[in-house]
């Protein structure tokens, strides 16, 4: 077990969103406010850390023509309970958020770790690879609201930044959604080769 | 040939039911879970939308902190009729010392992201005296501007734009008679069904 190198992995080389380009959608659907960012960014950082964990320990008891079938099970058994958590204890989270917690069940980045993943490794590991790959979404979710909501609102977490009358309100929108995902995959595809040539 | 022919089919029937009785039991186990979850939560949940109603239904009346509402009244089928392809969910009646003073209606209208359940308060000329969202689906940004009352382009908020709107104007429209939120305007239209609906049920409830 590599908790170093596992970190990297998450947060930089293999994040879920910029490298492996999973989770698209729900990036960029949801990342129109901070607040938002972070409520999506933890449930799913809970939910795939809860589902790696269980599937790492079921592994060897899950007979590998009905993988995925289980998989799917564990995965919406973990997201209703988030979702009912989140709508009982934190109801303006789960209210701006809205049907994107329950479509969690289908967030490729769940499934694919569990496949790519925690299928294949023991429970430390698939823990801290939940934790990493979770940081990793939340991390980008972050980058993204804040560039919305700054310069698309002109707020940050609901508090005005930019007069009302400046901000670029095609960025709150999706188109603007697919610029700003687009820029960020490029600057960070443009890191990584440089980190490549570098070594 | 392809690989799928190529593969053996495993037609052994002790497998078959080794791989059915491991999917039943983690479903059972899943369930279960959930079930707990459900019944921590569900009472909370409940609360929470019930005071989220009843401050729908403060915000919908004329003279909030003198009235009082009453249980969720009857739906008759002349009612859910008159809301048409708008979904009625409930009507209380708001009473005044004692006096109705018109009705909170609850309807649900379909926005451009789903539900849009709102209330809408008609008093007892038929005229309406306020509209609330109590829950949406709306894009954040864009159609949520018209669930939080932005001014539209005339400067009146966009759900505040229907208080005094009675059965005499005729069925609302955008672009007629409603303004809408600029690159909103599926979800404005949503809650104008949604409002149309409310004064046709009032209409039949007199």
């Amino acid at each position: 077990m590599n908790i170093g190198k596992q970190f990297k992995e998450g947060l930089l080389t293999q994040n879920p969103v910029l490298v492996q380009m999973l989770g698209l959608c729900s990036t960029m659907a949801i990342t129109t406010s901070i607040m938002n960012g972070l409520g999506m960014g933890v449930s799913v950082l809970i939910i795939l850390t809860a589902s790696n964990v269980v599937i790492s320990a079921i592994r060897k008891i899950v007979p590998d023509k009905i993988r995925i079938a289980m998989f799917i099970v564990v995965i919406a058994g973990f997201v209703t309970c988030v979702d009912l958590l989140l709508q009982a204890f934190v109801p303006a989270i789960a209210e701006s958020l809205g049907v994107f917690i329950p479509l969690i069940v289908v967030n490729c980045i769940i499934l694919g770790r569990a496949e790519a993943f925690s299928y294949k490794n023991g429970i430390g590991a698939s823990f801290f690879d939940g934790i990493f790959q979770g940081l990793g979404y939340t991390a980008v979710l972050f980058v993204m609201c804040f560039i919305r909501e700054l310069l698309g609102a002109g707020t940050l977490a609901g508090f005005r930044i930019i007069p009302e009358q400046f901000p670029i309100g095609i960025l709150t929108l999706p188109v603007g959604g697919f610029l700003v995902l687009g820029c960020l995959i490029a600057a960070m595809q443009w890191a990584l080769s440089k980190t490549k040539e570098g070594k | 040939m392809s690989t799928a022919n190529k593969e053996k089919v495993q037609m052994d029937p002790k497998y078959i039911i080794t791989l059915t009785v491991t999917l039943l039991v983690t479903c059972v186990v899943v369930a279960a879970c959930l079930g707990g979850v459900n019944a921590i939560t569900q009472g909370k949940i409940e609360d929470i939308n019930k005071e989220k109603t009843e401050i729908a239904m403060k915000a919908v009346v004329a003279d909030p902190d003198n009235t009082t509402f009453s249980d969720k009244l009857t739906l008759t089928d002349e009612m859910i009729a008159a809301a048409g392809s708008v979904t009625l969910d409930s009507v209380y009646e708001a009473q005044v010392g004692g006096q109705s003073a018109g009705h909170a209606i609850k309807v649900v209208a379909s926005g451009s992201q789903g539900k849009i359940e709102m209330m809408v308060g008609v008093d007892a000329e038929g005229t309406v005296t306020g509209v609330s969202i109590v829950k949406n689906a709306e894009t954040s940004g864009i159609g949520s501007k018209v669930m939080t009352n932005m001014p539209t382009a005339s400067g009146v908020g966009v759900l505040s734009q229907f208080e005094g709107k009675s059965a005499a104007d005729g069925t609302l429209t955008v672009g007629a008679n409603v303004d809408a939120i600029s690159g909103a305007t599926v979800s404005t239209r949503g809650v104008t069904n949604g409002v149309n609906a409310a004064l046709a049920v009032a209409g039949v409830l007199g």
